[in-house]
C-alpha cells in the first residue's frame, strides 16, 4: 500500500520514538498524503498491522484528530476557510458565503470535478493577517473577495 | 525597547544558522555548557521567567521539580501547538527564528538532564515545520544537537512531532498522550509530568515562547532579564494582536504594558476611524474580555488577574463598538464544544449545550430565561471539569455576560441585535 | 495510615485509599458511572465530586487519595448541586427512551436521577443522535449510542479484564463514541463484559432485547456450568423460561465478568431438543415410555449383567449426583468400573492428581497468583478458561511478578506474560525437565535427596532443549527466574492429561522447588465445572471418594468399551456424557456401545451415545436443580434450582437413586442435602464445607472463601505417575502437521452444541495454524480448506495465528461438522495431517 518513499519515510518516523505506537500520527499522516488527502479502512488496517495497533485503536486515532480525514475524500484543494473570532471581525462570514457561490457547493461539499472541497476550520493561528484560509498545506492571508477570485481562478 | 524575541523578525534569511550565528547565535549555549545544570536552573529561577503558555508558572521551579537521578531517562517537551484563537507568536518564532527556540530547547535538555526533546507543533503549521526541520538539521550539522555537544560530553536528540486538529493538545498532559500514539485526553494529576510524564519518565513541557527566553538569560544574566517590565512578571512578552486595530501583528514589549499604549501607539489605533473600543479580549479567547473603560490596565499576569481576566497566550483581539457580543460568544463558544476531547462530563455535554442556546438567541430564537439559564450552567460547568478547556470556555462566557449582559437581553427580548 | 474526617466523622484508613473508599466505608453514599474498584481510575463522569476543606474546588473523589488531616464533606448543597448537574448534562443529549430501553428499571442513570435530581428539565435543544436505529455490533451485542454516558467502562473492561481491545472511542467531544473498528466484530470474544458494566441501556444483549422487563424476571444466584473456573452467576426465566444470565460485580471469583458460554451458553435449557420423557427401545426403535416401564427394563437387565456392568457420568453432575452414582455402583450393583470422562485414560488422571497435589486439598487461584513466579502449562486459557485469564490477567496487572507462559499456541494473555515460551507439540514436559536440569545444576547438592531425580541422570540439557523447539536463553532466563523466586505458582491444564507423559516433568518440578524450601501453588486448570468434584467424590476406577484406596480396580471408560466389544461388558449406564462423541476413537466407541447387550443413556438431549441406548432417561439441566460443583481451586459452590425439569423429566440425583432403590429399598440418601451430610461423613476433604457460607460475596473483590475450600485427603490412595510416551506419527512429507486438539472459546463439551446462541457464533469448524506456515502455503485466515488425514479427511475455515509454534495444527474437540476425534486411532499416538486449499 506504502510506497518505497512512504516505507523510507516510516522507517525514519520509527527512529524518533522508543516505541511504535508513538508513530501512528505520522504514518496516518502519510498514508493519506499517499491516498491524496484521506484515509481508507484498508489504510487503517496496514498501519495496525505495521504498528502491531488494533485497528479500532488506529480509527480512534485517525478520529479524534480533525486533519484526517476518515472515509471521507477530498478534493484536489482542500480549502479551509478560518471562522473564528479574528477572522469573523474582518468578515470571514462573508467570504465564505462568497466562495460558496463562486464554487457553486455547500460547506462540506467537493466539487463534481473533485478540484475544490470548502470547509471552514476553527482558529488557524493567522489572526493579525485575518481573514485567512488554508488551501492544502499552504496559508493565504488577507483575504477580500477580488483576492479569493483570483486565488480560485489559478488554481482552476 | 531592545528587541529580544523579535529581534531577527524580517531579517534577511533570519531563519537559516548563517544569520542566526551572525547576530551573536548559541553563545547562550556556549555559555551554559560552561555551568553544572543546577546552576543553569538557578539562573532560570532568578530571572524570574514564568511561562509564556498561558499559566504563568515559574519556569525554574518547574525545572528543578526533575529527579536529579542521571540514570532516569528524562524528556523535554516543547508546547508549539499554539490553538488558543488569537493567538500566532510561536508560529512567528518557529517560522522567521526557528534557532531561537532551538538554543532555548538545547539549553533546558541540558539543566535538567533530557537527552531527547520532541517539539509537539500543531498540524497547521506546514510551513513552520519545514523551516524547523531545516533549522534542526543545520544544528546537528554544527554540533550543537547530537552527541558530546560542542565537546561538552553533553548528547541531545530532538524530534519534531506534528498534531493533527487539537487545541486539547495544547493542554501539557493531552500532549504527551498525543506523543504516545493516543486520543489526547488530558491525564489525572497527580502525577505530575515532572515525575511520570512522556512514557512515564520525568518530562518538562514549555511553551516555545518561554523557551525562546533562555538564550538571552543565560547570555545576559538573570538581573538583565529580571530587570525588564514589572517585578512579579518580568521580561519581554510578545502580543499577538488581531481585531479591529489598523495595524494588527507580533509586538514585542516589557509585561506591563498597558492596553491602551498596545492599541493606539503600537497598532495604530482603531481600524475603523470613529469606532471607539467596545471590548478587548486580553489573553486569547479563554481569557475573560475586558470593557472600553478598563483599557489602562497594565498587561501582566497579576494586573490581569485581579481584573479578573488573564494573560493567556498574549493573544489581544480587539472589538469595536460595531461588535455584536452574541455573535463573539457565540463564536467563541462554539469554539470550545468543537474542540472539547469528550472526556469529562460538564465540558463534553456542558459546552454544546452553551453554543445551541446562543446560536438560537443569535438566530433571533431566545426564550427569556435564557441568559439566566446561560449563567446557571457556566456555575454548573466552572470548576467541576477534569481539565482547564471547560473553565476557560466559561470564562469566556461569562466575561461576556459580566460586560454586556443588557446586549444578551436584548437579543432575546428582541429577537434581534442592538448593534447591527 | 491516615486520619480523615468525612461529614465530621473520624475515620482512619490507610494510607493511599481513595476518598470515594474510605466515605463508603464510613457509610456515606458517593453516586459514580465511570469509578469501577477494579478498573484503573479516570475519573471523567465528575459524579463522585466532593468538597474538601480548603480546596476551591470539588475534588473527584475516585481519583483522589486522602491525605492524613484532610476534612471531607459529601453531602453539602454545592456537592449535591454538583451532583444534579452532572446528571443534567447526562440527560441532555440522552435518548430519553426509557419505556422501549432494555436497561429501564436497572438503569443507573434511572436510578440517580430520581434519587439526585435534577427533578426538572432545562434542556429543549435538538439532541444529537449518533445513530437512528440500534445497530447490531455481533450475535450477541447490540448497541445504542444514543443513551451512552460515556463512562468508558465498556472499553476499559474490553482492554483491561478480557484483554480483547476490540472497543475503543472514536471520535471526540459529545461526538465520542465507544464501538468497534467499523462496527464490525471482528476478535471479539463475545463474552458481553460490555453490556454488564454498561450502566445504562448502550451495550445490550441482543437475543435478550424485547424479551421482558426486568421487574418480571425471577432469578437465583448459581454457578457457571461450563468450565471449572467456577464463577458465580444469576440465572433469569419468565414464565418458565430462561433468558438472562448475569454476574455481580464484587460477587464471586468473577466478579462482573463472565464469558461468552456463561453469559450466552444458557439457552439450551429451553431448547426444543430436551428429553421430556423416558425411551425405550422397541423393534429397533426408541420410543416414549412410562418410567415404570424404563425402571423394570433397567432392573431386569442389570440384574441379569451382574458385576459385567460399567457407568460414566459427566463431571456436569453435582458433587451429590456423582456421590451417589459411585455409591450406586460400588454398593448397589457392586461393580468397580466406572469413570468420569470419556476422553482421558484413567491412569493418566491419576497422574495428573498427583502431580498437581490436588489430594492436598483446595489452592485459591488468588494465593496463587500472590506467587513471585507463576508458570502457566498445559493450559490454553484464553479459550478454554477464559475468566480464569481475566483474573490472572487483573491480578498480573496490578502487581509486579514474573507470569510466564508455556504453550504450543499462542494466547491472548500473552501479552501479559513477562515470557512466553513456545515448545512442540506434547512437549511440555521436555520444558519442565529442561527448567529442572537447570535449577538442580545449580543447586545439587541441595538436591540429592530427590528421588525424581534419577529420571533425568543421563540426560543431556541441550538435548532436552532440542526437543521442546523453545529457544534456550528463554528457558535458561525463565529457570534463573524460577531459581530466584520464594514462591512459585503454576497453572497446570489438562493438556497434562492428553499428553501425560508430562507429567513426571510436573511433579519433579514441583519437588524440586518444595526440596529448596520454595513455596509451591499449583492450581489444576480444568474444562469441566465438576470434574475436580466427580473425582473427589470417586467416580474414577482407581480411587473411591475422597481419594480413597479401592480394594479392587474398576475399568475405565475406554475398557470398558473395550471390553464390551469383546462381549465381557454387559450392561452400561451413561449418565450426560456423550461417550460416541468425546472417545478419542470415535469409530471404536460407537462399535463398542453397539455391542452392549444393554445401553441406558440418562440425559436432556438425544445424544449420538442417546442413539445407540436401549433406555434413555430425560434428565435435569444445572438449573433445575440444587447442589454443589467443586471447582478447579476445590472451591465448593452451590448451585441453586430456578426451574423443574421440563415435563416428565427427572433430576439426575432422583433418578440415579430411583434406580438404585430398584435393588435395595434403602438406597438413598432421599436429597441433595441429605447427600451433602453423607458426604461430609464420608469425605473428610469436605468435612468442613457446608451450605451456609457458600455463596458469599467477595470482600474487595478479594475473595475469601477458604472456609469453602475442600481440605487435604487424609486416606488417600497410592497415586504413582506411571510412565507414558506419548507418540507422534511420525513426520512424514504427505502429512506435515501434528493435530491438536482442545476446547474452543465458544464451545466445549456436549452442553454448547445444543445452544443456539453460540452455535450461531461459530457456524462451521475452525482449524488453526500458525501465520508463517500459513504464509508458506499461500494460505489465509478465512480460506476454506481441507485436512487430510490418515484416516479422516475434513473441510474447515482456516483461522491464523500469530506467534503459535509453526507445524500444529488445532481443532476443537466440538464442532459436529468436523468430528475431529476421527482423525485418531487408539494406541496410534497424536496424528498428522495435511491442510491444503479446498
Ligand atoms: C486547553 C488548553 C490548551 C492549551 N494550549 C496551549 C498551547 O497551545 N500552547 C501552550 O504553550 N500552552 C498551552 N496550554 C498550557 C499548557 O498546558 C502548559 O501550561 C504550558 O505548555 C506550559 O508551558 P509554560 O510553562 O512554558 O507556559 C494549554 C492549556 C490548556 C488547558
Ligand atoms: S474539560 Fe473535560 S471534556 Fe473538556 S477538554 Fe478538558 S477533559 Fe476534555
Ligand atoms: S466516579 Fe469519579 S469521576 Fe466518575
Amino acid at each position: 500500500m506504502f510506497s518505497d518513499k512512504a516505507k523510507e519515510e516510516i522507517r525514519q518516523v520509527f527512529k524518533k520514538y522508543p516505541n511504535k505506537r508513538s508513530a501512528v500520527m505520522d504514518v496516518l499522516r502519510i498514508a493519506q498524503r499517499e491516498r491524496g488527502g484521506h484515509i481508507e479502512k484498508e489504510d487503517m488496517e496496514e498501519i495496525a498491522r505495521l504498528l502491531g495497533m488494533q485497528t479500532v485503536d488506529v480509527n480512534a486515532q485517525a478520529a479524534f484528530y480533525t486533519m484526517y480525514n476518515v472515509e471521507k475524500p477530498v478534493g484536489k484543494h482542500h480549502i479551509q476557510v478560518c471562522r473564528n473570532i479574528s477572522c469573523s471581525l474582518l468578515g470571514a462570514e462573508n467570504l465564505i458565503k462568497h466562495m460558496e457561490k463562486e464554487l457553486n457547493i455547500k460547506v462540506g461539499e467537493t466539487t463534481p470535478d473533485k478540484k475544490f472541497t470548502l470547509s471552514t476550520v476553527e482558529c488557524l493561528g493567522s489572526c493579525g493577517t485575518a481573514p485567512m484560509m488554508q488551501i492544502n498545506d499552504d496559508y493565504y492571508e488577507n483575504l477580500s473577495a477580488e483576492k479569493i477570485d483570483k486565488i480560485l481562478k489559478d488554481l482552476k | 525597547m531592545e528587541k529580544i524575541l523579535l529581534k531577527n523578525l524580517g531579517r534577511p534569511e533570519s531563519h537559516t544558522i548563517g544569520s542566526y550565528l551572525g547576530t551573536g547565535g548559541y553563545n547562550g549555549l556556549k555559555e551554559a555548557l560552561k555551568h553544572a545544570p543546577e546552576s543553569i536552573i538557578q539562573m532560570v529561577k532568578d530571572s524570574g521567567l514564568r511561562g509564556r503558555g498561558g499559566a504563568g508558572f515559574s519556569t525554574g521551579l518547574k525545572w528543578s521539580f526533575i529527579p536529579k537521578d542521571p540514570t532516569v531517562q528524562k524528556y523535554l517537551c516543547c508546547n508549539a501547538d499554539e490553538g488558543e484563537p488569537g493567538t500566532y507568536k510561536d508560529r512567528g518564532i518557529m517560522e522567521n527564528d526557528p534557532h531561537l527556540l532551538i538554543e532555548g530547547m538545547i539549553i533546558a535538555g541540558f539543566a535538567i538532564g533530557a537527552s531527547v526533546s520532541y517539539i509537539y507543533i500543531r498540524g497547521e503549521f506546514v510551513f513552520g515545520t519545514r523551516r524547523l526541520e531545516a533549522a534542526i538539521k543545520e544544528a546537528y550539522e554544527k554540533g550543537f544537537l547530537g552527541n558530546n555537544i560542542l565537546g561538552s560530553g553533553f548528547s541531545h536528540d530532538m524530534y519534531i512531532h506534528r498534531g493533527f486538529g487539537a487545541y486539547i493538545c495544547g493542554e501539557e498532559t493531552a500532549l504527551l498522550e498525543s506523543i504516545e500514539g493516543y486520543r489526547g485526553q488530558p491525564r489525572k494529576k497527580p502525577p505530575f509530568p515532572a515525575l511520570s510524564g512522556l512514557y512515564g519518565k520525568p518530562t518538562v513541557i514549555n511553551n516555545v515562547e518561554t523557551l525562546s527566553c533562555i538564550p538571552g538569560i543565560i547570555e545576559k544574566g538573570p538581573k538583565w532579564f529580571s530587570s525588564i517590565g514589572p517585578e512579579k512578571s518580568p521580561g519581554p512578552k510578545i502580543f499577538c494582536v488581531s481585531g479591529h486595530v489598523k495595524k494588527p501583528g507580533l509586538y514585542e514589549l516589557p509585561l506591563g504594558t498597558t492596553m491602551r499604549e498596545l492599541i493606539f501607539s503600537h497598532c495604530g489605533g482603531m481600524l475603523n476611524d470613529g469606532k471607539g473600543v467596545k471590548a478587548v479580549i486580553p489573553g486569547g479567547v479563554s481569557a475573560p474580555m475586558l470593557n472600553a473603560h478598563e483599557l489602562d490596565t497594565p498587561m501582566d499576569f497579576d494586573s490581569l488577574a485581579a481584573k479578573g481576566s488573564m494573560l493567556g497566550s498574549g493573544a489581544v483581539i480587539v472589538m469595536d463598538e460595531s461588535t455584536c457580543m452574541v455573535k463573539t460568544a457565540l463564536i467563541i463558544n462554539r469554539f470550545f464544544s468543537h474542540e472539547s476531547c469528550g472526556k469529562c462530563t460538564p465540558c463534553r455535554d456542558g459546552t454544546p449545550w452553551l453554543t445551541n442556546i446562543l446560536k438560537r438567541i443569535e438566530y433571533g430564537n431566545g426564550r427569556s430565561g435564557d441568559v439566566e439559564l446561560l449563567e446557571s450552567l457556566c456555575t454548573n460547568i466552572f470548576g467541576r471539569t477534569f481539565c482547564p478547556l471547560g473553565d476557560g470556555a466559561v470564562m469566556a462566557l461569562r466575561g461576556a455576560l459580566k460586560n454586556f449582559r443588557d446586549e444578551f437581553q436584548y437579543h432575546v427580548d428582541h429577537k434581534k441585535c442592538m448593534v447591527s | 495510615m491516615a486520619t480523615v474526617k468525612i461529614n465530621g466523622k473520624e475515620v482512619t484508613v490507610r494510607d493511599g485509599t481513595l476518598i470515594l473508599d474510605a466515605a463508603r466505608d464510613a457509610g456515606f453514599e458517593i453516586p459514580t458511572f465511570c469509578y469501577q474498584a477494579d478498573l484503573v481510575g479516570v475519573g471523567s463522569c465528575r459524579m463522585c465530586l466532593v468538597e474538601i476543606e480548603g480546596q476551591k474546588k470539588l475534588q473527584p473523589s475516585c481519583i483522589t487519595p486522602v491525605l492524613h488531616g484532610m476534612s471531607i464533606h459529601t453531602e453539602t448543597p454545592t456537592v449535591m448541586s454538583a451532583r444534579a448537574s452532572m446528571l443534567e448534562f447526562l440527560l441532555a443529549n440522552h435518548a430519553l427512551d426509557c419505556p422501549v430501553c432494555d436497561k429501564g428499571g436497572e438503569c443507573e442513570l434511572q436510578d440517580m436521577v430520581y434519587r439526585f435530581g435534577p427533578h426538572k428539565g432545562r434542556h429543549a435543544e435538538p439532541k444529537f443522535k449518533f445513530q437512528e436505529k440500534d445497530y447490531v455490533l455481533s450475535p450477541v451485542i447490540i448497541k445504542n449510542s444514543n443513551r451512552c454516558v460515556q463512562c468508558m467502562k465498556c472499553v476499559r473492561v474490553c482492554r483491561e479484564v478480557v484483554g480483547a481491545n476490540v472497543l475503543g472511542a472514536l471520535g471526540r467531544g459529545d461526538h465520542q463514541e465507544e464501538t468497534s473498528f467499523l462496527r464490525s466484530f471482528l476478535d471479539c470474544d463475545q463474552d458481553g463484559n460490555c453490556i454488564e458494566v454498561c450502566p445504562v441501556g448502550c451495550f445490550m444483549r441482543l437475543p435478550y432485547r424485547y424479551k421482558t422487563r426486568p421487574w418480571d424476571l425471577k432469578g437465583k444466584d448459581t454457578i457457571c456450568p461450563y468450565c471449572a473456573t467456577g464463577c458465580r452467576m444469576v440465572i433469569e426465566e419468565r414464565d418458565g423460561v430462561v433468558i438472562r444470565a448475569r454476574a455481580q460485580l464484587g460477587v464471586g471469583l468473577n466478579s462482573e465478568t463472565l464469558c461468552a458460554r456463561g453469559r450466552f451458553g444458557f439457552d439450551f435449557i429451553n431448547s426444543p431438543e430436551r428429553l421430556t420423557t423416558p425411551l425405550v427401545r422397541r423393534s429397533g426403535s426408541l420410543e416414549p415410555a412410562s418410567w415404570e416401564e424404563a425402571l423394570g427394563l433397567i432392573k431386569d437387565n442389570f440384574a441379569a449383567a451382574g458385576k459385567n456392568i460399567g457407568g460414566v457420568a459427566s463431571a456436569r453432575l453435582t458433587d451429590e449426583e456423582l456421590y451417589l452414582f459411585q455409591k450406586l455402583f460400588r454398593t448397589a450393583l457392586g461393580s468397580p468400573n466406572i469413570d468420569s470422562s470419556a476422553r482421558w485414560d484413567p491412569r493418566a488422571v491419576e497422574g495428573f492428581i498427583s502431580a498437581t497435589g490436588m489430594t492436598e486439598g483446595g489452592a485459591s487461584v488468588f494465593d496463587c497468583m500472590e506467587s513471585d513466579t507463576v508458570l502457566i502449562t498445559g493450559a490454553h486459557l484464553s479459550d478454554e478458561n477464559p475468566v480464569t485469564d481475566y483474573m490472572v490477567r487483573r491480578i498480573s496487572a496490578g502487581r509486579s511478578m514474573n507470569l510466564v507462559i508455556a504453550s504450543s499456541r499462542s494466547m491472548k494473555l500473552d501479552s501479559s506474560a513477562n515470557k512466553t515460551l513456545r515448545h512442540n507439540a506434547a512437549s511440555a514436559g521436555h520444558l519442565l525437565d529442561s527448567l529442572t536440569l537447570c535449577i538442580y545444576s545449580e543447586s545439587a547438592d541441595r538436591l540429592k535427596d530427590v528421588s525424581g531425580m534419577s529420571r533425568l541422570k543421563d540426560i543431556r540439557l541441550e538435548e532436552l532443549i532440542n526437543r521442546t523447539g523453545c529457544i534456550a536463553e528463554d528457558i535458561l532466563a525463565v529457570a534463573k527466574k524460577i531459581a530466584a523466586s520464594q514462591s512459585i505458582g503454576f497453572l497446570a491444564g489438562t493438556e497434562f492429561i492428553r499428553y501425560p507423559e508430562g507429567l513426571k516433568g510436573l511433579a519433579l518440578l514441583k519437588d524440586v522447588l518444595k526440596a529448596l524450601g520454595k513455596k509451591v501453588t499449583v492450581i489444576p486448570v480444568l474444562d469441566r465445572a465438576n470434574q475436580r468434584g466427580a473425582w473427589e467424590m470417586g467416580v474414577h476406577p482407581g480411587f473411591g471418594p475422597g481419594y480413597s484406596p479401592v480394594s479392587e480396580r474398576g475399568m475405565g471408560c475406554t475398557e470398558m468399551l473395550e471390553a464390551a466389544s469383546k462381549g465381557e461388558l454387559k450392561a452400561m449406564y451413561v449418565v450426560q456424557s456423550d461417550i460416541a462423541v468425546m472417545h478419542p476413537d470415535e469409530g471404536f466407541a460407537r462399535s463398542a456401545l453397539s455391542s452392549l447387550k444393554f445401553l441406558v443413556v440418562q440425559d436432556c438431549f438425544l445424544s449420538e451415545t442417546a442413539r445407540h441406548a436401549h433406555v434413555v432417561l430425560p434428565s435435569s439441566s444445572f438449573a433445575e436443580k440444587d447442589g454443589m460443583f467443586t471447582n478447579q481451586e476445590g472451591r465448593a459452590q452451590i448451585i441453586r434450582k430456578l426451574l423443574p425439569p421440563p415435563v416428565k423429566a427427572k433430576r439426575d440425583i432422583d433418578i440415579i437413586r430411583a434406580i438404585g432403590e430398584t435393588f435395595d429399598r434403602s438406597f438413598g440418601p432421599k436429597n441433595p442435602v441429605l447427600v451433602l451430610d453423607e458426604i461430609r461423613k464420608e469425605i473428610p476433604m469436605y468435612a468442613g464445607v457446608s451450605l451456609a457460607f457458600n455463596n458469599k460475596r467477595n470482600v474487595e473483590n478479594k475473595l475469601d472463601l477458604k472456609e469453602a475450600m475442600v481440605m487435604g485427603a487424609d486416606r488417600g490412595a497410592e497415586f504413582a505417575v506411571t510412565d507414558f510416551d506419548t507418540k507422534i506419527e511420525p513426520e512424514a512429507g504427505e502429512y506435515p502437521f501434528v493435530l491438536t486438539t482442545g476446547n474452543h472459546l465458544f464451545h466445549s463439551g456436549a452442553l454448547s452444541r445444543m445452544s443456539p446462541t453460540l452455535t450461531g457464533l461459530l457456524k462451521s469448524a475452525v482449524v488453526e495454524i500458525s501465520e508463517e506456515d500459513a504464509l508458506s502455503l499461500g494460505l489465509a485466515s478465512g480460506d476454506k480448506v481441507s485436512i487430510t488425514g490418515r484416516y479422516y479427511e475434513a473441510r474447515a475455515t482456516l483461522n491464523t495465528r500469530k506467534g503459535s509454534k509453526r507445524g500444529i495444527a488445532f481443532i476443537a474437540e466440538n464442532y459436529a461438522d468436523v468430528p475431529v476425534n476421527r482423525f485418531f486411532r487408539r494406541g496410534e499416538g497424536i496424528p498428522r495431517v495435511n491442510i491444503t486449499k479446498a
